[in-house]
């Protein structure tokens, strides 16, 4: 669960002295948010984002209308990309909770994933990764049953529900914790199970104490037989 | 762990589009490359296959405009990461390669600088380019030569290209062409100069290193055993069109495209025996590109065309989606009712062996025992004394011993440098032999050719690799055939003439070849014609080095068709070298394996490719690559290249590279101190090693077809 295993590598790159308008069109084209602007060797200068595209009226309210012709063809992928202290990347060692946090932080949607030295572009990682990351996190794209247990906060109480569902022969694709939303004495704890039936994974679940069912679903139910998933 | 489905998320790495190439000549434009379109995702490898001259290589450098002086793209567009290729200054290209792009080409060493230790060459990519510290630059290296499983490559960067042996190089090449973590790599044929052992290797390598660091290949051969062995979609490429595009399942399960069908009818497979099978070359040739016919360019050879195929040229369609096809009725053809055209010869060749089972073999024609040619080592060092020699020898074949019934092929088969082609020179008299006996319908044949007499020279003929190598170019193709006619006395003077139209039907060529000069003929013409000679004094011996290695497949099943033609109806005897197993099984009724001057295991074809196996030749037949990527191969490897024979292993020399010696106590220790001994299992079945029998027979098939 690295930022190296979750990254889109060879990213879509452009230099700096292209157009404003090669950028634009790339980014439609392509159908991305985010492109990094290097120079040679792969070196980090700049990102260009789609809000950064968007002219700011002020800039051209003193202009008329063939200046600003002008002034639009003169303008270059340096002129308008974000650079020195506005620019956040992320190593490809580091972990998705750090992109997370500098994405949330500085409230943006991608990092270039640069190397230490020379700062070289080997990926980069957006909200759309993070989102998948979360998806696997929670075993969504497998079929099986989706559950969520909210449990007093104590030693213990995970591995009662565990041994539950594994002394039965059952399989758990994911699993994750979360302190209960405004109910700091709790954790609501979330797994996904698979190879059974809603009836006995319900007996199972009804028999532990203390702990108390807050959903059960089937997601991706399996065309034919429980073992499918 | 990863739910996002490989490569096809976003935008192509690359995408072509409608490309023509065109070469500027004398004669005006000629269009190598026309309306040529594909695209590759990141993580996904698509091989183009054809023949030489189709126009695969073209494409690879139209891509980074390597055309030359003469070459241009003059049509379509070729977009690389959103942002068109076509029309960029030489300065942005040559960027573009340095920091995105890598090619690894068929010959490593022109790609590495021969005065320069590798690890330099290396470093070099980063320093300069990335102006990376030298010593971090070289820890990069390090770690990148380990990537591509150099063994010891601390060493390795420290010597130059020609220490180490050539599979190195070429890994070499590949991890300089991924140290800048290229978004797309181009391969022009980068295991065919490779032995099918380390090709197997390099070609794991490819795998590993396409999911690993997600990057786009291009990957270009001639071979389609390498071409399913490595791409995720195939691309078949043919007079410079591409006819057909699909997934490298779909293609060899299902070709649709006539050419495609019959360059899959061509190749000899390992499971056919000589006696099941004759191959269908594809009749005609490849247009000149300056020549094409009006309408399919295929339709000259196609044997479905019909008059629309000659009145326009048809366009790349999809058939389904992901499979496409340049064929108006590709949606008709059933390839599975295809036969094969009347004038085609004999439906099947009847087994050459005189009778099946319990029939005594007829007298061996070719007697050799304990045949050794030495040769003495140009430097020999005052420290080289060893045992009781003076100097050094490089003993190349060593104590080779075995006999080859009239009629019979025997096949040789082997890495580079385990003296093959040796033991043929020896054989024919342009090597004197050091010691040991062959004799040849009871001639004692250890006397150089020059000392021999004419009637031994006229029975014992050799069919070269390199027919151009081997014919005057300033003689006309009459001449050289009749020069063997007239030496021998074949047949009175004044019916040479006829006599050399008779050998130029035989090889399916006209008498309007008579007059023509070497440079006038294609490659398979020309070795038809050193067929020709070599048969032409009608000799009860053909040896031959690598006859059709040179050649491409629709010509090589021609070759090997007329080969056995030949041979059956004269009754020669053969000795055929090929690295190539596939090729050795169809033609061969015996098979010889050979390591480091010696054979290791000898037998009927069908008992070599079957176990028990000699654990060497176990490891070839694992590395052999199959046209069809349903097969599956064990995945046994050999570590390391061939020892030197200058000095070569104690014991089995073998054991150096054994995979299976772990199969005996203490693994295998009396592989190193002892010389194995002869193993008989059954039919002439003979093994050269330590292991029980009953243990090799244990083993799994290597080859597993699907059912």
């Amino acid at each position: 669960m690295l930022v190296k295993d979750y990254m889109t590598r060879h990213p879509i790159l452009i230099e700096p002295r292209k157009h404003v308008t090669d950028a634009q069109r790339v980014m439609t084209e392509a159908g991305i948010r985010h492109l990094p602007v290097v120079g040679d060797g792969k070196r980090l200068l700049g990102l260009v984002t789609r809000q950064r595209l968007a002219i700011q009226p002020h800039q051209l309210a003193s202009l008329d209308v063939w200046e600003i012709t002008r002034y639009l063809a003169d303008l270059t992928v340096a002129d308008v990309m974000v650079k020195g202290p506005d620019l956040h990347t992320i190593s490809p060692d580091a972990t998705l909770e750090e992109a997370a946090d500098v994405m949330i932080r500085h409230k943006i949607s991608g990092l270039p994933v640069v190397e230490a030295p020379g700062n070289i572009v080997v990926g980069i990682l957006t909200e759309t990764d993070l989102l998948i990351e979360l998806q696997d996190l929670l075993g969504a794209v497998d079929a099986g049953w989706r559950v969520v247990m909210r449990v007093p906060d104590r030693p213990g109480e995970f591995r009662k529900l565990v041994r539950a569902i594994g002394d039965k022969g059952w399989g758990i694709m994911a699993m994750g914790s979360v302190r209960t939303p405004k109910d700091p004495k709790h954790w609501d704890l979330i797994l996904k199970v698979r190879w059974c039936g809603r009836e006995e994974l319900l007996d199972v679940l009804r028999g532990i104490p203390d702990q108390e069912i807050v959903d059960l679903r089937e997601t991706r139910p399996p065309a034919a037989g429980p073992a499918a998933g | 762990m990863h739910s996002r489905p490989p490569g096809k998320i976003g935008q192509p790495v690359i995408r072509v589009d409608q490309l023509g190439i065109a070469y500027e000549t004398r004669q005006g434009l000629v269009h190598a490359v026309r309306e040529v379109s594909f695209e590759i995702h990141r993580g996904e490898t698509l091989g183009l296959v054809g023949e030489s001259g189709c126009g695969k290589s073209t494409v690879a450098y139209g891509l980074v405009n390597y055309l030359g002086r003469n070459g241009r793209i003059v049509r379509g567009e070729i977009q690389f990461q959103g942002q068109s290729l076509v029309g960029r200054s030489e300065e942005e290209l040559r960027r573009l390669r340095g920091d995105q792009i890598s090619m690894v080409f068929q010959d490593p060493m022109t790609s590495l600088n021969p005065v320069m230790p590798v690890g330099e060459q290396m470093a070099e990519v980063l320093t300069v380019h990335r102006a990376m510290p030298k010593d971090e630059a070289r820890t990069r290296c390090l770690e990148m030569l380990r990537r591509v499983y150099m063994p010891d490559p601390a060493k390795v960067l420290e010597r130059y290209p020609h220490q180490i042996s050539g599979g190195q190089q070429q890994r070499v090449v590949i991890a300089m062409a991924l140290l800048n973590n290229p978004a797309l790599l181009v391969m022009d044929e980068p295991t065919t100069a490779l032995d099918v052992t380390v090709e197997a290797a390099v070609l794991d390598l490819i795998a590993d290193l396409r999911r690993d660091f997600d990057t786009a290949i291009l990957f270009i051969s001639h071979n389609l055993g390498v071409i399913a062995r490595v791409s995720n979609r195939v691309g078949v490429m043919y007079a410079g069109e591409l006819v057909e595009l699909a997934a490298v399942d779909e293609l060899f399960a299902d070709p649709r495209h006539p050419y495609t069908q019959g360059l899959l009818r061509c190749l000899p497979r390992l499971g056919r025996s000589k006696a099941s099978s004759l191959l269908h070359p594809i009749r005609g040739r490849v247009p000149a590109p300056d020549r094409l016919p009006p309408g399919c360019v295929f339709e000259p050879r196609c044997d479905y065309a019909r008059q629309a195929c000659r009145a326009e040229r048809p366009a790349l369609r999809a058939l389904r989606p992901g499979h496409h096809t340049r064929c108006l009725f590709s949606d008709e053809i059933d390839a599975a009712a295809w036969a094969p055209p009347a004038d085609e010869g004999r439906p099947a060749v009847a087994d050459s062996r005189p009778a099946a089972a319990g029939g005594d073999p007829p007298a061996p024609i070719l007697n050799v025992a304990g045949l050794k040619t030495y040769y003495r080592h140009p430097s020999a060092s005052p420290l080289g004394v060893l045992g009781l020699g003076q100097t050094d020898y490089v003993k190349a074949v060593d104590n080779v011993s075995f006999a080859v019934p009239k009629g019979r092929t025997l096949g040789i088969v082997g890495e580079s440098g385990c003296g093959k082609s040796t033991l043929i020179k020896t054989l024919i008299g342009l090597e004197s032999p050091s010691g040991g006996r062959a004799d040849f319908i009871g001639f004692d044949i250890n006397r150089r050719v020059s000392q021999r007499d004419l009637a031994i020279i006229r029975e014992l003929q050799m069919v070269f690799q390199n027919p151009d190598a081997t014919m005057n170019p300033s003689y006309t193709v009459g001449q050289q055939i009749e020069r063997p006619l007239r030496r021998f006395k074949i047949v009175p003077p004044a019916q040479v003439h006829a006599e050399v139209v008779r050998l130029l039907r035989a090889v399916k060529l006209d008498e309007h070849y008579y007059d023509r000069f070497p440079r006038q003929l294609s490659g398979g013409e020309k070795q038809r014609i050193g067929i020709a000679r070599a048969f032409a004094g009608r000799p009860d011996l053909v040896l031959c080095d690598e006859p059709v290695s040179a050649l491409d497949v629709s010509v090589q099943a021609a070759v090997l068709n007329l080969l056995m033609e030949i041979q059956r109806e004269q009754n020669t005897t053969m000795l055929f070298i090929s690295h190539d197993l596939s090729v050795v099984r169809f033609l061969s009724d015996d098979v010889a394996v050979m390591y480091l001057g010696q054979i290791v295991e000898i037998g009927p074809a069908e008992a070599i490719y079957a176990p028990p196996y000699h654990p060497y030749t176990e490891s070839l037949l694992a590395a052999v690559p199959i046209p069809d990527p349903t097969v599956e191969q064990e995945p046994i490897r050999l570590e390391g290249s061939v020892p030197s024979p200058l000095h070569p292993p104690s014991g089995c020399r073998f054991h150096t590279r054994c995979p299976r010696r772990n199969l005996l106590p203490a693994g295998g220790q009396i592989c190193e101190t002892t010389e194995p001994p002869w193993q008989e299992a059954g039919g002439g079945h003979r093994l050269y090693c330590h292991i029980p029998l009953e243990t090799l027979r244990g083993l799994a098939p290597v080859v597993k077809a699907q059912a």
